[in-house]
């Protein structure tokens, strides 16, 4: 029981040595929404056709 | 996968990072382009079978440090595009988000990439310390601090007289005002 609460009360307030990737405090869980919001339309962006024009040009080169 | 391949694929990836670090859409495409760049004229010096993204990811940073010695020019949020923000986003959403992004800036350039790359990319740190040439321990210094400092902030943990929260009190106010534009796309 008290291991429990423990282990709840670490999840709240992460430490830089409990800190793990994935941060799953209320915040962190809001925060990574966030950000996915802000970044993934930049990320799947169509890629510009002489960007790939200048790799394949390398490739074949 | 050939080494070109391999650049194609990461591109989405060198994207996110480059808008991480230089907070701006239209100078975050040329990074990636100077980048890849870079990258082809280095490619003899990969080594199959080792990272490729961290190697990659770290061109794009050595490219983005040495453009920001030539040039010290950064700019601010109100320079970030509407296309930015979710347009479907509810008028709260796009509150909190505009609060986020303008909250991001104010973070150090290394730990805002360090974030994006965990967060978003889901980077390893062994894989994010790689990639920004620094010791694991700093790579996870460096995420859990901006974590802790972005709660801070959105929380509303400012001193008095800090410029971002009386930014952000300025621009709530002025969005609560212009109640005839629903969207952060008016703001711009």
């Amino acid at each position: 029981m008290n291991g429990s609460k423990k282990h709840t009360q670490e999840a709240k307030t992460p430490t830089l040595e409990n800190a793990t990737m994935r941060d799953e405090t209320p915040f962190g869980i809001w925060l990574s929404r966030g950000l996915h919001k802000l970044f993934d339309d930049i990320a799947h962006e169509p890629i510009p056709e002489d960007l790939l024009k200048l790799i394949e040009d390398d490739r074949t080169r | 996968m050939t080494f070109h391949d391999q650049v194609i694929k990461i591109i989405p990836k060198l994207r996110v990072q480059a808008f991480a670090l230089t907070r701006n859409r239209a100078a975050a495409e040329d990074l990636v382009q100077d980048a890849i760049c870079n990258a082809l004229a280095a490619q003899h010096s990969f080594i199959p079978g080792t990272n490729f993204s961290a190697w990659i990811h770290r061109i794009l940073r050595n490219r983005f440090i040495s453009d920001l010695r030539k040039r010290r020019d950064t700019t601010d949020i109100e320079d970030v595009p509407a296309s930015t923000f979710a347009s479907s986003a509810t008028h709260e959403d796009t509150l909190a988000l505009k609060d986020l992004s303008l909250a991001l800036t104010h973070l150090p350039t290394d730990q805002r990439e360090a974030l994006i790359m965990v967060v978003i990319h889901g980077m390893s740190y062994e894989d994010l310390a790689e990639a920004t040439n620094c010791a694991v321990g700093t790579a996870k210094s460096r995420v859990f601090r901006a974590r802790r400092q972005l709660e801070a902030w959105m929380s509303g943990d400012l001193p008095t007289n800090d410029k971002l929260r009386l930014k952000v009190q300025a621009l709530r106010e002025s969005l609560k005002n212009n109640t005839s534009s629903p969207n952060i796309e008016s703001f711009f």
